[in-house]
């Protein structure tokens, strides 16, 4: 029996090694395991799912945006009313869901392209697709008609309405980039009246979390 | 050393046996100013008119003074970003109390911010004298990298507290710089949640700031400045190019020069330090008391503020970001949407990937750039490039501020942007070429002179 073992011992070839060899070796690969095992610790600085989402149930009827100096800087924070749109030209900064900044306008409905309006109204995230600053409409250039967007002076066009896809996919429709860095059209929010009070309609949110 | 000083240093040496050490640290402490020029000069501050020593000193002081009362704030300051947009935070709260009621609040955080600005400017000139001085091609390539290093952790730093007061300034900037950073290739998206804890600002991403900003940070700080210092104090700081001549075999020099040294640290080699530090505190203290900025607007996540800038020493970046958009306005280029399922070629990514590869190069600098010869105005290309980089930052800095100089001086937006854009693409040039040009015919004179002395 113990010959047959020596035997078969001496066919495999064991690679030589001594016993401080060996113990280097399991040392080595003991330390180097340890590491590697604590380097995945670093897992932890990912953040959790979800964390700072908004929970709960939202509210889809827009709400007047913090801009100062404007026609409805009195009325931030309340319900955008549609009777408050009176004539072509006139739009707002909103909130949509508490947290998705918008613009609402009442635009001149012969001269938009692409698209239809809702009681002569329509609507954009007003995040800018470069940066996610907050564009603002006849605010910083009260004579142009476009969404500007101060930081680094992209418009976009409310008036002509584009195709275009999200860095995730998200097909949508968009207002087209009139000038600046901006890569992508600002997306429509399409919108519903419910009474009298302007909602918009919740049906392809992937488009709106361009901004993280 | 007085009676007393001894007896206490005796005390401990009888116990730690540290007396070989202390002299081995002021033996090499001793070496780190060359001898020959100071001794040339006759005088202990000639150091005082060389700017690759005194930025150096002046950014070392300043980081001890950014501890000093950055620890003082840290007494006061509250890391909590919870409450409504637009509202006042219990951060933005404690940074107004710092300002108004704790006693010299405002004047240690005025010290503090204008430290940061001068720390920045002084590091500024200490890297541009390394890039034209080029002592990494005498054995100083360690130094450098280092160096670049530490340039990349003074804006983390700046960029880590500019976000703290959670003001209006505060947020718009992070904003946009996070959005910067998710428009990184492939990882941009993985860098950004593990540094803000998500992709967008939260109250989560000011406990992460706060936690950089007053202990990753200062940790490795600590660590690569003391690494700097300690290969300084080895080598010696570089030798002024006056001094400078190229050996004879072409070996790299590596900083000791031999003969007696010029005085020993104390008093002689500290005392352009301290004159340089003392007048460093003055100038932030002047600066501190009487031109501290308040903390704006509380951040609101729903308004961006009119004339949003970075701060100046990002300016050329921020200017870079819109030059683009405006480069690609002007020949009617439209990116398209994603290549390679990335927006490749949009302005921002463009801008990051060209920001990105000039920090690597300046990097890895000392392993593209190498030779012997470190004489500024023998190097012509080099030389040309610096000047070609200074005019080109200078330049996007003003392009930057293209809306706040329309509105100011009522120039229509886009004739503006015309000027401007020209500029940027212009004036570097107008610099650089003609420095090119005349270095050039003085070095291949300067050649000539010597094969012929030679002969």
């Amino acid at each position: 029996m113990t010959e047959k073992n020596a035997d078969s011992r001496k066919k495999m070839k064991w690679p030589t090694m001594n016993r401080r060899q060996f113990v280097e070796a399991i040392v080595s690969v003991g330390i180097a395991g340890t590491v590697v095992s604590f380097l995945s610790l670093l897992m932890s600085l990912l953040p959790s799912a979800g964390a700072g989402e908004q929970q709960g149930e939202v509210d889809n009827v827009f709400t007047y945006g913090p801009e100062k100096g404007t026609w409805y800087s009195a009325k931030a924070g309340t319900e955008v009313m549609l009777e408050d749109f009176d004539e072509v030209g006139k739009g707002a900064g909103v909130l949509w869901r508490k947290s998705i900044p918008a613009i609402v306008i009442r635009v001149d409905e012969n001269r938009l392209r692409g698209a239809k309006a809702t009681n002569g109204l329509i609507a954009f995230a007003a995040a800018c697709t470069h940066l996610c600053c907050i564009s603002t409409w006849h605010l910083d250039r009260p004579n142009e008609d476009a969404l500007f967007c101060r930081c680094h002076d992209g418009a976009f066009d409310p008036y002509n309405i584009v195709k275009d896809v999200m860095l995730n996919g998200a097909e949508y429709l968009g207002a087209k980039v009139m000038a600046g860095p901006a890569p992508r059209a600002a997306p429509i929010i399409p919108i519903e009246i419910k009474d009298g009070k302007i909602a918009g309609i919740p049906e392809n949110l992937d488009v709106y979390g361009y901004c993280g | 050393m007085s009676t007393r000083i001894k007896r206490i240093y005796d005390w401990i040496d009888k116990r730690y046996n540290i007396s070989p050490l202390v002299g081995e640290a002021q033996r090499s402490i001793n070496f780190a100013l060359p001898s020959s020029l100071t001794r040339q000069n006759r005088s202990k501050i000639f150091w005082l008119t060389y700017p690759y020593y005194y930025a150096g000193a002046i950014t070392a002081f300043l980081a001890i003074l950014q501890g000093v009362t950055g620890l003082l704030l840290a007494f006061h300051y509250v890391p909590s970003a919870i409450g409504d947009p637009g509202t006042p935070t219990e951060a933005y709260l404690s940074v107004q109390n710092i300002m108004k009621s704790i006693p010299l609040g405002a004047l240690i955080r005025g010290v503090h911010q204008w430290g940061a600005n001068l720390l920045v400017a002084a590091l500024a000139i200490h890297a541009f004298w390394a890039f034209f001085r080029s002592p990494y091609r005498v054995g100083r390539g360690i130094s450098w990298i280092l160096g670049v290093a530490l340039l990349g952790l003074a804006l983390a730093y700046s960029f880590s507290g500019y976000l703290l007061p959670w003001d209006q300034l505060g947020y718009w900037a992070a904003t946009i710089s996070v959005q910067i950073m998710r428009a990184i290739p492939v990882l941009g998206d993985l860098i950004a949640r593990i540094l803000l804890g998500g992709t967008v600002l939260s109250p989560i991403t000011l406990v992460r700031m706060y936690f950089y900003h007053v202990c990753l940070l200062p940790v490795i700080a600590v660590v690569l400045v003391g690494i700097h210092m300690v290969l300084v104090v080895l080598q010696g700081v570089s030798e002024p190019e006056e001094a400078w001549k190229p050996s004879a075999n072409k070996e790299i020099q590596t900083g000791k020069q031999e003969g007696p040294l010029f005085g020993p640290f104390l008093p002689h080699q500290i005392t352009p330090v301290l004159i340089i530090s003392l007048v460093t505190l003055g100038v932030a203290l002047l600066l501190g008391a009487f031109a501290v900025q308040m903390p704006g607007d509380p951040a609101n996540k729903f308004l961006t503020p009119q004339f949003i800038a970075p701060e100046w020493y990002f300016l050329w970046a921020y200017g870079l970001l819109k030059w683009i958009g405006w480069v690609y306005d002007l020949i009617h280029f439209v990116p398209p949407a994603t290549v390679f399922g990335i927006d490749l070629v949009s302005a921002k990514v463009v801008g990051i990937l060209i920001a990105g590869a000039m920090f690597i190069v300046l990097l890895l600098l000392p392993l593209i750039d190498r030779g012997t010869e470190v004489r500024t105005l023998r190097r012509p290309l080099k030389t040309a490039i610096g000047a070609w980089a200074i005019g080109l930052l200078s330049t996007l800095t003003l392009y930057a501020l293209n809306e706040i100089l329309s509105s100011s001086i009522s120039i229509p937006i886009d004739t503006m942007n015309m000027t401007l854009g020209s500029i940027v693409i212009v004036v570097p040039l107008l610099i650089a070429v003609p420095v090119y040009v005349i270095l050039r015919r003085n070095a291949m004179r300067a050649t000539e002179d010597s094969t012929h002395s030679h002969s």
